[in-house]
C-alpha cells in the first residue's frame, strides 16, 4: 500500500515536474512576440505592463565598453532561429540580412571595407540566444541584429547592454523591451500598437460593437495583447461582451469557451494567440454554429493558419508588419532583388523584410558612423531619421528606440493573406 | 429568458445540455489515453510514461496517411478533392497498427530487460524513453512550421442541431423580418462596392450604405438572439459524436475481451499476481506483449480522432500535456481498473468543461487536480480502486 502510494505520487511529482520544464521553454518557442516568463524579472523597467513608446524619458546608457574594427573586413552579427519552432521566421531573417549585406558589399562596402555577417543560431532557445550573442561579443561584432521572438531578444538585448554594443530586434514586439538601455533599437511596432488598431479596425471598418476576447494565458504576449485591445475598443465605445481563456500548450478543445461567447452573443471574436490555436479555435467555433467575424494580431502569420483553420479562417483579419502586395518602390525593389537572389521566390513570412530592414538600418547607420566602433554605430543609429526601410520609415531619433511604425491589416482568404487597409501611428492616437 | 429557464445563482442553466454534450468529446480522447496507462499499470505495476508519446505517434500517423489518400496542402492545392467515411477508417486502422506496434517495441526494447530491476528503474526508463521520442522525433518529424491534418479528409464537418424547446414564434418572425431588411441593405451596398475600390477605402456613398448595412446586421443579430433565447437547441458537433461513438464501442470490445476471453482471463490473473501467473502456465511475456499492443492501439486511435476532428498543429509534443490529465485521470478513477480510467476521464473532461460554463475558465486547469488531491486523500486508491493494502 505504502508503495504503491508513493510510486502514484512520484509519478505525479514527476509529471508535473516535467509539464514545468515544458511550460517554461514554451515561452520562447510560440511565436513572434513570445515573452521568455522567467527572463521578464531581470530587465530594468520590465514588469510586463504597457509602457509608453516614444517617450522622452532617457533611457539607461550601456555599461560596457564595446568593440572596435580591426582587420580587413567590418563585422557584424546576426541572431537567428536557424533551427527549432521558429525555423520558419529564422530562415527568412537569415536570407533577409544576406540580401542587404551582399548589396551593400556589391557597391564597394563601407568606407571602403567590405561587411562580415556573422551568424548564430539561437535553435528558437532563449538561452541559447544568450550564448549566440556572447559568442558574436567575442567574435569582435560591432553590432548585433536579431531576433524575432520577445523572449530571445530580452536575453541578447542584456548581453549587449553588458558589453555595450548596440542590438536591432527584428520582429520582437513586446514593448518593454527597449526599455532595457539606450543601445537597444528594433525596426518594428510594438503591441501598444496593433492592439489598438485592431480595435480601431473592428469598430469603425467592421461595424462591430460587441466584442468576445479568447486570450492564451500561457502567453504574456497574447495577455498584453488583449489588454491593450480592450482598452481601446472600450475607449472607442465598443463593449466587450466575454473574455474566455486557455492555455496554450495543453488545450486542444475550446468548445466550452466557445459556447460561453455563443450565449454572450457577440458579433466579433478577438483571437490574440498564436496561430496554432487560432486555426483550431476557428475551426470549432464554427462547428458550434457561432458565426462572428474573427480578428487578431501578428501572432497569426504563418503559411501553416489555413490548414489548421480550414474554411473557418477564410475571411478573418489580423494585423502584420508588411505585405508582399504593397504597391510602395521599396517593397517591389526589395522583392526583385529577393526572387533574383532566391530562385524568384517571394519571402514566405514577413520576417525576410524585417530581418532586410534591420540589417540595411544598421549598415546605413554603419555609413555615418564616426568612427568604427560600437558606440559611435549606437550613436549613428540613434540618429536614424527618414530611413526608408521595405515595411516603412522608420524613425529611431528621440522614439527611445521604437519606431512609430505603420500596422498592415490583412484578410485570410483561401490561398494566403490580402493587405486591406494600413494604419499610422497617428490614426490610433 | 423568458421560458422559464432561469438564471440561478448567476448560471445559464439552459446552457448545460450544451455543456454536457462538448464534455462527453472531450472525454472520450482523456478516456482513451487513460486506459492505456492503466492496463499497462495493472499487469506491470508500472507507469508507462512513453504512453503520451505513442499518443503523439499515431497523430503523426494519422497526418501521413491522410498526405498518403491524396490530402497532403500540394495536393489540395491543385484539386480540392472530396472525402468520405473510408479514408477515416485508414486512418485509424493506420494509427491503431502502428501505435501498436511501438508500444511493442519500447516494451520490448525498454521495459523487458528492467521488469527484474526495483521498479524506480523502470520508471526512469520510462521518461528516458519519452523524452528520447520527443526530441529524436522533433529531429526527423516535421515540427516548423507544425503541420495540421486539413479538414478536407472529414467528411463530418459542422453539427447536427437538436431543437429542444420551440423559439417563440412571434421573434422568429421578428427575426425573419430582421433577416430581410439586412439582406436588402447588404445587396444595395454590395451593388454600390461594384463601383469602389476596396470595401476598406469607401466614397461617402458607400460608407452610408456601409453603415445602413451594418445597423441592419446587428440589428438582426439581436432579434435573432432573443429568438433564439426564447427557445433551446442544442447543436451537437458531428465529428465530437463520432469520437465518443468510436471510443465507446472500443471500450466494448475491451470489456469483452479483458472479461470473456481466455486472453482476458490470463490477463486479469497476471495483474494479480505476476509470478503465480506464470507458475500456473501463463505465458507473462506474451500477456505483456498484448497489454501494450491494445493500451497503444487505443492511444493511435485517440489521436487519430483528435487530430482529425479538432485540428491542432501537430509537435513532438503535442500529448505531453494530454498525458498528464489522462494520467489524472486514471489515477482518479483509481489505476489498474479499466472501467476507473473511462470514469476517470470523464469526470475530468466534466470537471473542466462545467468550469467554464461556470464563468471560471482561467481555473480550467486547476480544478482537474482539485479533484485529484481531494479523491486521494478520502481515496487513495481512485474512485474504483481497491484500497486494500498490497503486499509487496
Amino acid at each position: 500500500m505504502e508503495r504503491k502510494r508513493m510510486t502514484i505520487w512520484t509519478s505525479l511529482a514527476v509529471m508535473a515536474l516535467g509539464l514545468s520544464v515544458l511550460a517554461g521553454c514554451k515561452g520562447s518557442e510560440g511565436g513572434g512576440d513570445t515573452t521568455g516568463g522567467a527572463t521578464t524579472g531581470s530587465t530594468p523597467g520590465g514588469d510586463g505592463k504597457p509602457t509608453d513608446t516614444g517617450g522622452t524619458t532617457a533611457r539607461k546608457a550601456p555599461t560596457g565598453k564595446g568593440n572596435t574594427q580591426s582587420g580587413d573586413t567590418i563585422k557584424i552579427g546576426l541572431v537567428a532561429s536557424v533551427n527549432g519552432e521558429l525555423k520558419p521566421w529564422g530562415d527568412d531573417c537569415v536570407k533577409g540580412a544576406q540580401l542587404a549585406v551582399d548589396e551593400v558589399n556589391a557597391k564597394g562596402g563601407i568606407q571602403g571595407k567590405k561587411v562580415e555577417l556573422l551568424i548564430q543560431d539561437s535553435a528558437s532557445k532563449a538561452e541559447q540566444g544568450k550564448s549566440a550573442a556572447e559568442k558574436l561579443v567575442s567574435d569582435g561584432v560591432l553590432g548585433i541584429i536579431g531576433e524575432v521572438a520577445s523572449g530571445i531578444t530580452l536575453q541578447m538585448a542584456n548581453t549587449a547592454f553588458a558589453a555595450g554594443l548596440p542590438i536591432v530586434a527584428v520582429g520582437a514586439t513586446r514593448t518593454d523591451i527597449t526599455d532595457i538601455g539606450s543601445n537597444v533599437f528594433r525596426v518594428c511596432y510594438t503591441d501598444d500598437f496593433q492592439g489598438p488598431v485592431m480595435a480601431k479596425f473592428a469598430y469603425d471598418e467592421l461595424g462591430i460593437k460587441n466584442v468576445a476576447i479568447m486570450t492564451d494565458k500561457a502567453q504574456p504576449y497574447s495577455v498584453g495583447l488583449s489588454d491593450a485591445f480592450r482598452k481601446k475598443f472600450e475607449e472607442l465605445g465598443g463593449k466587450i461582451v466575454a473574455e474566455e481563456f486557455y492555455q496554450s500548450p495543453q488545450d486542444k478543445q475550446f468548445g466550452a469557451q466557445l459556447a460561453k461567447i455563443k450565449e454572450a452573443g457577440p458579433e466579433g471574436l478577438f483571437l490574440s494567440g498564436y496561430f496554432t490555436e487560432v486555426g483550431a479555435i476557428a475551426r470549432q467555433a464554427k462547428e458550434q454554429g457561432l458565426d462572428v467575424k474573427i480578428f487578431g494580431g501578428d501572432g497569426w502569420d504563418s503559411t501553416e493558419l489555413n490548414t489548421a483553420g480550414g474554411e473557418a479562417i477564410v475571411g478573418g483579419f489580423f494585423c502584420n508588419h508588411y505585405n508582399n502586395e504593397e504597391t510602395r518602390p521599396e517593397v517591389q525593389d526589395f522583392l526583385q532583388k529577393w526572387a533574383a537572389k532566391f530562385n524568384g521566390e517571394k519571402p514566405a513570412t514577413t520576417m525576410g523584410a524585417l530581418g532586410y530592414d534591420a540589417t540595411m538600418l544598421m549598415l546605413d547607420a554603419l555609413g555615418r558612423a564616426k568612427s568604427l566602433d560600437s558606440a559611435a554605430l549606437t550613436a549613428a543609429i540613434e540618429e536614424t531619421a527618414g530611413f526608408k526601410g521595405v515595411s516603412g520609415e522608420i524613425n529611431l531619433t528621440g522614439n527611445n528606440g521604437n519606431p512609430p511604425k505603420r500596422a498592415l491589416v490583412v484578410e485570410v482568404t483561401a490561398t494566403g493573406q490580402v493587405f486591406r487597409k494600413a494604419y499610422e501611428p497617428s490614426d490610433v492616437k | 429568458m423568458d421560458s422559464g429557464l432561469h438564471l440561478v445563482a448567476g448560471l445559464d442553466w439552459g446552457a448545460l445540455p450544451q455543456n454536457l454534450i462538448l464534455a462527453i468529446g472531450l472525454g472520450a480522447v482523456y478516456a482513451l489515453i487513460a486506459l492505456g496507462y492503466t492496463m499497462v499499470y495493472g499487469v506491470l505495476k508500472l507507469i508507462n510514461f512513453a504512453h503520451s508519446e505513442v499518443f503523439m505517434l499515431g497523430a503523426y500517423t494519422a497526418l501521413f496517411t491522410s498526405y498518403w489518400l491524396g490530402f497532403s496542402p500540394e495536393a489540395l492545392q491543385q484539386a480540392s478533392r472530396e472525402s468520405n467515411w473510408l479514408n477515416l477508417l485508414m486512418m485509424l486502422l493506420a494509427s491503431m497498427v502502428f501505435c501498436a506496434v511501438v508500444g511493442v517495441i519500447i516494451e520490448f526494447f525498454a521495459y523487458r530487460p528492467m521488469r527484474d530491476q526495483p521498479r524506480i528503474a523502470s520508471l526512469i526508463t520510462a521518461i528516458g524513453v519519452s523524452l528520447l521520442i520527443q526530441y529524436g522525433g522533433a529531429l526527423v518529424l516535421p515540427v516548423s512550421p507544425p503541420p495540421s491534418i486539413n479538414e478536407a479528409v472529414n467528411p463530418y464537418r459542422g453539427s447536427i442541431p437538436v431543437q429542444l424547446i420551440a423559439q417563440n414564434p412571434a421573434l422568429a418572425a421578428e427575426a425573419a423580418k430582421a433577416k430581410e431588411a439586412f439582406d436588402v441593405a447588404d445587396a444595395a451596398f454590395q451593388e454600390q462596392m461594384k463601383a469602389e475600390r476596396s470595401e476598406f477605402d469607401l466614397s461617402p456613398r458607400g460608407l452610408e450604405l456601409r453603415t445602413a448595412k451594418q445597423v441592419a446586421e446587428r440589428n438582426y443579430r439581436t432579434v435573432r438572439k432573443k429568438a433564439e433565447d426564447s427557445g433551446r437547441e442544442l447543436s451537437i458537433p458531428k465529428g465530437q459524436m463520432i469520437m465518443f461513438g468510436t471510443t465507446v464501442m472500443l471500450m466494448a470490445v475491451l470489456t469483452w475481451l479483458v472479461l470473456k476471453t481466455r486472453t482476458g482471463r490470463a490477463m486479469r490473473a497476471a495483474s494479480h499476481d505476476f509470478d503465480t501467473a506464470s507458475l500456473m502456465g501463463i505465458s507473462v511475456n506474451r500477456i505483456v506483449t498484448i497489454t501494450f499492443i491494445i493500451g497503444s492501439a487505443l492511444a493511435g486511435a485517440g489521436a487519430m480522432m483528435q487530430a482529425t476532428f479538432i485540428g491542432t498543429p501537430l509537435t513532438t509534443f503535442y500529448a505531453v500535456s494530454l498525458g498528464v490529465k489522462a494520467f489524472v485521470a486514471a489515477v482518479l478513477g483509481g489505476i489498474g481498473n479499466i472501467p476507473g480510467a473511462v470514469l476517470g476521464g470523464m469526470l475530468m473532461a466534466l470537471a473542466e468543461t462545467l468550469v467554464v460554463w461556470m464563468g471560471k475558465s482561467e481555473w480550467k486547469d486547476a480544478i482537474a487536480f482539485v479533484i485529484l488531491i481531494v479523491v486521494l486523500l478520502f481515496r487513495p486508491g481512485g474512485l474504483l480502486g481497491s484500497a486494500k493494502v498490497e503486499k509487496v
